[in-house]
């Protein structure tokens, strides 16, 4: 299958200090991948390379299997549409940022009314159509950017945190236009987001950004911290970890490794044990996901089967269990 | 005082009946400096934008360059160029000296720092998701040094009148260049120097006044631009 974007030995760094390091990457072409990250992990700078706004540092892009040198040609271009987490629109009306996409990348005139009206109406922006950009709610300049952005018609749409600080009904407006957009046939949505359901609600794929970097760890279950031979210090927890590296500050506990109990465990090779509250009982995919408040947040996926057998109840009070080589560490 | 409250009617007056001589001297003035603020213009904002946008070795160094140049005292480019286009000079067999279009040529030279030095400022000011959107929806050099003028056109055009006041008000390169030569080369500032000392005192009071008008108007021009 053609990648749609191949990066290998990324580098990005400000000050001396390392934004991104990616050794090796590739984005699927024709799905949906949310690159999922926290504020600073570097989804930005991705979002950037990505769109061909910044160049790294060092190493190597490569888009639809051609390797961009110095500058995209203008037919390259032309495949990339990219909103920008908060989008800048130029002087005039949408329509006239529109028509300003569509003669930058040099679109044959005669085929600009058609595109316009058709992305106005796929974005649902028709009634603002010839509204002053400067005047236009947050929801409908996200999506007066993504109009702008898919106008002259990109196999690839980057977003880069599409919805952050919209409510819901335009959270759900946008969401509706992004799946538009990539039920059309040959399309490429990589979008980033700080929010994991959000995430899940559009994308086939993901992507974890941890830092800079790209981690298979899942991002539930992610604690900062330090590692002290072979315990790490969350700054609430004491947590046994397998491998001897001091210089680790992250780790992840893949929820599916937590054993719930509502006895302390003995007598077993399990290190970590933690008493915690019960917040949350939910129902995810045939599967029920507790959340555990031990200082730190723990989510632990369980049967439906074993929920009812440990017959549990919100407010009461469970183990924790994970092993120490179930704790990844970077 | 007498003759001081004299002198200022005397020069209301000769601005009142639209003198002749003054109005040859205000149009000669006005078109040289409005000759060399476009040719100035016309150099100074695709060089400053250029410089804006891309990053270079020695950008430093000129930008340096050019605040200098923003303070060079105008007798010392009438000099330089007294010497390239004296009769002995270089380009002297061009027959430029005791021209307008010598003071057009200093007086662009003069303003073409600043004009430059403000539009690279205007550039920088403006909102820095600007330029990456404009390369994320394909916009090659020409089209983007294009967009990025209209933009930012109101800080640009603030230079270009700035520029102007400079050239208008300044009188070592006239003087030096133009020779002061009566319906021909004598501007405002030059009259205003060598003709009070002939006795000329009303006239210089008048154009004096002209002088302070324009640079009003100008400023007027410059806040509202400000304001956009």
């Amino acid at each position: 299958m053609t990648p749609a974007y191949q990066l290998s030995d990324i580098r990005v760094s400000y000050d001396g200090r390392d934004v991104l390091n990616i050794p090796s990457l590739s984005l699927c072409l024709n799905e949906s991948t949310a690159l999922l990250g926290e504020n600073g992990a570097g989804k930005s700078t991705l979002m950037n390379l990505l769109a061909f706004v910044q160049r790294p540092d060092g190493g190597q892009i490569a888009l639809l299997k051609q390797t961009v040198g110095a500058r995209l040609s203008a037919e390259q271009r032309r495949r990339i549409g990219y909103v920008t987490q908060q989008p800048y629109m130029l002087h005039g009306s949408v329509r006239d940022n529109l028509k300003l996409a569509l003669r930058l990348q040099q679109i044959p005139r005669p085929q600009h009314l058609a595109l316009i009206e058709k992305t106005l109406s796929l974005v649902n922006l028709m009634p603002q159509a010839d509204q002053d950009a400067a005047t236009l709610s947050g929801g409908e300049l996200k999506r007066a950017a993504i109009a702008r952005a898919i106008v002259y018609e990109p196999d690839i749409l980057l977003l880069d945190e599409p919805f952050s600080h919209l409510d819901q009904r335009h959270i759900r407006q946008l969401e509706s236009s992004i799946r538009q957009f990539a039920a059309q046939d040959g399309k490429t949505v990589i979008f980033s987001t700080h929010d994991r359901l959000q995430a899940m609600a559009i994308a086939n794929n993901s992507i974890n950004l941890v830092n800079g970097r790209v981690t298979s760890a899942p991002l539930l279950n992610l604690y900062h911290g330090q590692s002290q031979q072979q315990l790490f210090n969350t700054g609430k927890l004491l947590i046994h970890i397998g491998e001897n590296d001091t210089g680790a500050r992250h780790i992840a506990i893949d929820p599916r490794q937590i054993i719930v109990s509502d006895q302390p465990l003995h007598h077993t090779s399990v290190l970590n044990s933690f008493p915690g509250r019960l917040t949350q009982i939910a129902e995810e995919a045939g599967h029920i996901r507790l959340l555990i408040d031990c200082g730190e947040p723990f989510y632990a996926v369980i049967t439906p089967t074993s929920l009812h057998n440990l017959a549990l109840q919100l407010g009461d009070t469970v183990w924790v269990n994970f092993k120490a080589s179930a704790v990844s560490v970077f | 005082m007498g003759y001081f409250a004299d002198s200022f009617a005397a020069a209301f007056a000769l601005l009142l009946k639209l003198d002749p001589e003054i109005m040859r001297i205000i149009f000669t003035s006005v078109f040289i400096s409005l000759s060399a603020s476009v040719i100035a213009a016309l150099l100074a904002i695709p060089a400053g934008v250029a410089m804006a946008l891309k990053r270079f070795k020695g950008k430093a160094t000129i930008q340096h360059l050019l605040n200098t140049l923003m303070a060079m005292p105008t007798v010392v480019i009438g000099l330089l160029l007294y010497g390239l286009f004296s009769r002995a000079g270089p380009l002297g067999e061009w027959g430029l000296l005791y021209t307008p279009t010598a003071i057009i040529i200093a007086q662009a030279i003069l303003i073409f720092p600043i004009m430059m030095n403000l539009t690279v400022t205007a550039v920088n000011a403006a909102d820095p998701r600007l330029i990456p959107t404009l390369r994320s929806l394909g916009a090659r050099t020409l089209p983007m040094m294009l967009q990025v003028i209209r933009t930012t056109r109101f800080a640009i055009l603030a230079g270009v009148i700035t520029g102007f006041g400079r050239a208008i008000g300044e009188v070592g390169a006239a003087m030096m260049l133009g020779g002061n030569i009566e319906g021909f080369t004598r501007t405002m500032t030059t009259a205003i120097a060598l003709e009070t000392s002939k006795g000329e005192f009303e006239l210089g009071l008048a154009l004096g006044m002209v002088l302070l008008v324009i640079a009003f108007v100008l400023n007027f021009l410059l806040s509202v631009l400000n304001r956009a």
